[in-house]
Order: structure tokens, then C-alpha cells, then sequence
């Protein structure tokens, strides 16, 4: 689109008296505080996506089960046992980064939800956990890793978060989707209001623009006069909407930040994904400022 | 056909015939050629399709048949750009005159020349010089509508001639003007065809016919005929 900077100062056109002015600005506010939340709603879960995929990659947790000897002493001591080979196990591999066998404390820490403070956890037959931290863009054969552990630790099972996760990760990519959906939707909906008011304002300044035309004024002309108008109306509109969208996300952050588990925590905005929240007036107003120029050229061509 | 063959014309109709939707044809066969800078007077009853003649020549409407050519262009195979090229080389001065009713006269009169992209400088010098000069300098910021009908013509009249056209073409231009400056402007006019303007002015006013002696295009019977400076005689009706 060629623009002439002096074109936004000539006013031939009495655009600013146009009565669907006042809808235009209301309907970009809308449109702008929808997307800015479905956006932060998307870059929460797009982290998330990351963390978890991070999660899956780079870590795993072994289990020693209990010995289920009666005599308390020696299933301890077994079980303790078997804990020090897995851990001299896996420290041993050279995919792992760190090896932290969590101790009664980290443990109690992990079932207070549960249980409560009070309760005395070696009054428990407590499984003891063994949390690995794998190098970046380590693999590995989590079936030969299985079969080693049974071999020094018949007690010790291998969990990869891998199927869980998985189901949580389509969970989220399905909302992800469906939250795109949702952004294109809004666009098309702005579009298509900003398209039928231009229409209708053409029909309402007919005359003036037919002697725009008589004096030699090209098509662009009068499409840079609308694209100017419209510019304005969707960079107020879209100032407006995040003005609004912004509180509105920090109540959402603020809510889902209490459900318990951490998972939802994750679901933090970068500075990224608020300079990307924070540009969406500008976004608006160029969304705003191409459809009524194309509208303009496109409405116009049907004249002589 | 209006003038010689050896000289350029900027504005040709052949076989030209114009209607509006379903009904008779307004104008029929109509053979014209304008020489560059010649000057005619446009004659004939109202409703004999002078207007339709008009908004033929400043690319208002094309024709329904036959062939329009303006600065050596069919403008049946004209691109919009090119139009909008030619209009500005056509002034108009329109008999309702339409101009913007809600700008000032200045940015009426500014109007050409900001669709040429001319410099606010020189539009500003260009403009208000005109516009002193067809007596509207006092109200050169008054919004349109508030000015008489004398003022409305003189600010139609300048924007017209403002970009120095090569053609001129006015809808009774002395319509509503006072009598003392009719003759000033039709003095604009003449000034302007010998710079080589060629000039078209729609008219019923008797005493500018006799005045100047240019030759009249007269339509009768949805057709035209061409009376030669001094050729008229009393049995036609303008």
C-alpha cells in the first residue's frame, strides 16, 4: 500500500461526523480485549507445553518399593540398601546430569496435602524416591535402563512422567488450538464489521466522493483518507481493549495460581508475551487500516 | 465535425449515443471533434442533453454506444488510473456547482491541486491569489455552505481553472453571478483560451452568445449541430 504521510491531514471526506464511528471503537475495544486474553491464554499454555516437554525429556523418578519383610529393621535397611545401588546406579550413566534421592523431609514436604503435618513417616512404609536430571538431549532406553535397575535393585521401578503427561500435553495442544480458532474468529468477526461500515459510510458520501473523483482523485486517495480514519479508531479501540484486557489477565493469572499441584503455575506471561499483548493496538489498527483500504479500492472499481 | 483535421483534437465523439437505463436515447449519433483551443458555446432547450454531452466529456459517464475519446484515448479502454489522469486535465464548473459544502472555499479551491500532490506551499500561493482575484478573498475560511450563490459560482469557477486546464467546460458558469462580474469571468475564460485552453461553456444567456463571437454547438432532436460565430439566426431556440 503506497501512503503519502500528507494524505492523513487532508480531510475531504467528513469522515469524523460518521455515526459508525462510536460502534467501530466499541466493537475494536471488544474485539482487542477478547484476543488479548485468548493471546495470553495461548502463550500461558504454549510455557507450559514447553515446561512439560522439558519435563518429559529431561527427567525421570525411580521408585524403591518398601520391602515387605515383617521384620521393620531389616526391610529398612533393605530398602535403604537398594536405594544406595540404584542411585550408584545412575549416577554411574553418562546421560544423567544429577541424581538427588529425596530424604524424609522432601518426602513429607510431597504428601502434606495429603496426610497432614503430624503424621510420622517412619511409622510408614514409605517408598523412597530417586529423582534424575537428564543432560540436554540426552536418550535414553528406558526399557535397558528398567532391566539394569531389576538386576541391583529388584525393588526399584521406573516412571518417566511419560504417560501422564502425555494426556495433560494433548489436553493443553487441544486448548491451544482451539484458543488459535478463537484468535482467527475475532480477526475475521473485526474484519468483517469494519468492511460493512466502510460500505455503508461509501454510500453515505457518495456525492463527495464523486467530486473527488471528477477532480482527479484516484482511488487511493479516498482509500488513504478511510484507511487513516480507520487507523485511528482501531488504535483507540485497541488501547482501550488492552487497557481492560490487562487487569482481566492478572485475575485469571491470580486464580489459576491457586489451584493446587503447581502444573497451572508454570502457566507464567514472559516479557515477551507481554510486549506481543502490548503491541495489539498496533495490531488492530493495522488490521482496521487494510480492510477499509481494500474495501475503499474494491467498492470504488465498480464506479466509473 | 467541429475544426480541421490538421489540428489536435483533445476531445472526439463518433457515432456516440447516450440513455439512461431502459428509456430513448438521450442523445443519438452525435459526430464531434474539439480542436485544442478552440472555444464553443453549448447551446439548446433544456432537457436536449447538454448536461449528458458534458458528463461524456469530463468522463463522468460513458457512453452507451459508440466512441469517446478524450486527449487521443478511447476511454471505453481507459484503466481507472488514466481516467482520474485525464479528469485532472478537464476543469468543470459544475451548474449546481458541487462543491464540498462543509470545507472552507480555500480547500475547495485547494482540492485539484492536493489530488496532484502539489506542495502546501504552492497550493496555498496559487489558491489565495485566484481566489482574490474572483473577489472571495474576505471569505476564503468560511465553510461552503454559508456563502450566496454568486460566492458558491466563483469558488466553483476557480477550482475549475485553478490547474490551468487544457479544457474548460462550464454549466451556465454566469448563472448566479452579479452583472458586473460576469463579464470578468467570461473575460477569465477568454484569457484562458488563448493560453490555449480549449473551452465548452453551456449557456441560455442570449447576450453572451452575441458578445462573443464563438461558434455554438446546438442540440436539437437529440442531435447536434454546429452554428459558426456570426451563422445564428433568430429561429434558434437556446
Amino acid at each position: 500500500m503506497m501512503w503519502k504521510f500528507n494524505s492523513l491531514r487532508h480531510r475531504e471526506l467528513p469522515l469524523s461526523k460518521d455515526s459508525s464511528n462510536l460502534f467501530l471503537k466499541i466493537m475494536i475495544s471488544i474485539s482487542v480485549f477478547l484476543f488479548a486474553v485468548t493471546l495470553a491464554g495461548v502463550l500461558s499454555i504454549n510455557s507450559m507445553l514447553i515446561n512439560w516437554n522439558s519435563s518429559i525429556l529431561g527427567s525421570l523418578t525411580v521408585q524403591i518399593i518398601p520391602s515387605s519383610n515383617p521384620d521393620k529393621q531389616k526391610a529398612k535397611d533393605e530398602t535403604i540398601l537398594q536405594e544406595e545401588r540404584a542411585v550408584n546406579m545412575l549416577k554411574a550413566m553418562p546421560e544423567a546430569l544429577k541424581v538427588t534421592s529425596l530424604n524424609d523431609e522432601q518426602l513429607q514436604k510431597l504428601l502434606r496435602p495429603w496426610l497432614g503435618d503430624d503424621v510420622e513417616i517412619e511409622d510408614l512404609p514409605m517408598p523412597r524416591l530417586i529423582d534424575v536430571r537428564l543432560k540436554p538431549g540426552a536418550e535414553i532406553n528406558f526399557k535397558v535402563l528398567a532391566e539394569k535397575l531389576a538386576n541391583i535393585a529388584p525393588l526399584a521401578s521406573l516412571d518417566n512422567h511419560k504417560l501422564w503427561l502425555n494426556k495433560l500435553i494433548n489436553f493443553a495442544a487441544g486448548l491451544k488450538m482451539l484458543a488459535l480458532s478463537v484468535l482467527l474468529l475475532v480477526i475475521c468477526v473485526t474484519s468483517g464489521a469494519i468492511f460493512y461500515t466502510t460500505q455503508t459510510s461509501l454510500g453515505l458520501h457518495r456525492d463527495v466522493i464523486e467530486i473527488l473523483h471528477l477532480m482527479g482523485a484516484k482511488d487511493t486517495y479516498i482509500a488513504q483518507q478511510y484507511a487513516a480514519r480507520t487507523a485511528v479508531l482501531g488504535l483507540i479501540g485497541g488501547v482501550i481493549g488492552v487497557v481492560l484486557a490487562i487487569p482481566a489477565i492478572f485475575l485469571i493469572a491470580h486464580l489459576a495460581g491457586q489451584i493446587e499441584g503447581g502444573i497451572i503455575n508454570e502457566a507464567r506471561l514472559s516479557f515477551k508475551a507481554w510486549a506481543m499483548i502490548l503491541s495489539l493496538p498496533l495490531f488492530s489498527a493495522l488490521v482496521a487500516t487494510q480492510t477499509a483500504y481494500y474495501t475503499v479500492k474494491r467498492t470504488l472499481e465498480r464506479m466509473m | 465535425m467541429v475544426g480541421s483535421k490538421d489540428k489536435e483534437a483533445v476531445i472526439e465523439m463518433e457515432k456516440v449515443g447516450i440513455r439512461y437505463g431502459r428509456g430513448p436515447e438521450v442523445l443519438s449519433n452525435i459526430n464531434l471533434s474539439l480542436e485544442r483551443g478552440s472555444f464553443h458555446f453549448l447551446t439548446g432547450k433544456s432537457g436536449a442533453g447538454k448536461t449528458s454531452l458534458l458528463s461524456m466529456m469530463y468522463l463522468s459517464q460513458k457512453p452507451s454506444r459508440g466512441r469517446v475519446s478524450v486527449f487521443g484515448n478511447n476511454v471505453n479502454f481507459t484503466n481507472r488510473n488514466a481516467l482520474a489522469m485525464f479528469r485532472r486535465r478537464i476543469g468543470v464548473v459544475f451548474q449546481d456547482f458541487r462543491l464540498l459544502e462543509h470545507v472552507s472555499a480555500f480547500e475547495n479551491v485547494a482540492l485539484p491541486l492536493r489530488v496532484c500532490g502539489m506542495s502546501e506551499k504552492e497550493i496555498k500561493k496559487r489558491v489565495n491569489e485566484l481566489l482574490k482575484w474572483v473577489e472571495i478573498d474576505r471569505s476564503t475560511s468560511a465553510i461552503t455552505s454559508t456563502l450566496s450563490s454568486g460566492e458558491k459560482q466563483r469558488v466553483a469557477i476557480a477550482r475549475a481553472v485553478i490547474n490551468r486546464p487544457d479544457v474548460l467546460l462550464a454549466d451556465e458558469p454566469t448563472g448566479n453571478v452579479d452583472n458586473d462580474i460576469a463579464p470578468k469571468l467570461m473575460k477569465l475564460f477568454v484569457e484562458l483560451n488563448k493560453l490555449g485552453t480549449t473551452v465548452v461553456i453551456a449557456t441560455h444567456n442570449e447576450n453572451l452568445i452575441r458578445d462573443f463571437k464563438y461558434p455554438c454547438i446546438h442540440l436539437k432532436n437529440h442531435g447536434l449541430h454546429i452554428i459558426e460565430a456570426g451563422e445564428r439566426g433568430d429561429d434558434v431556440e437556446i
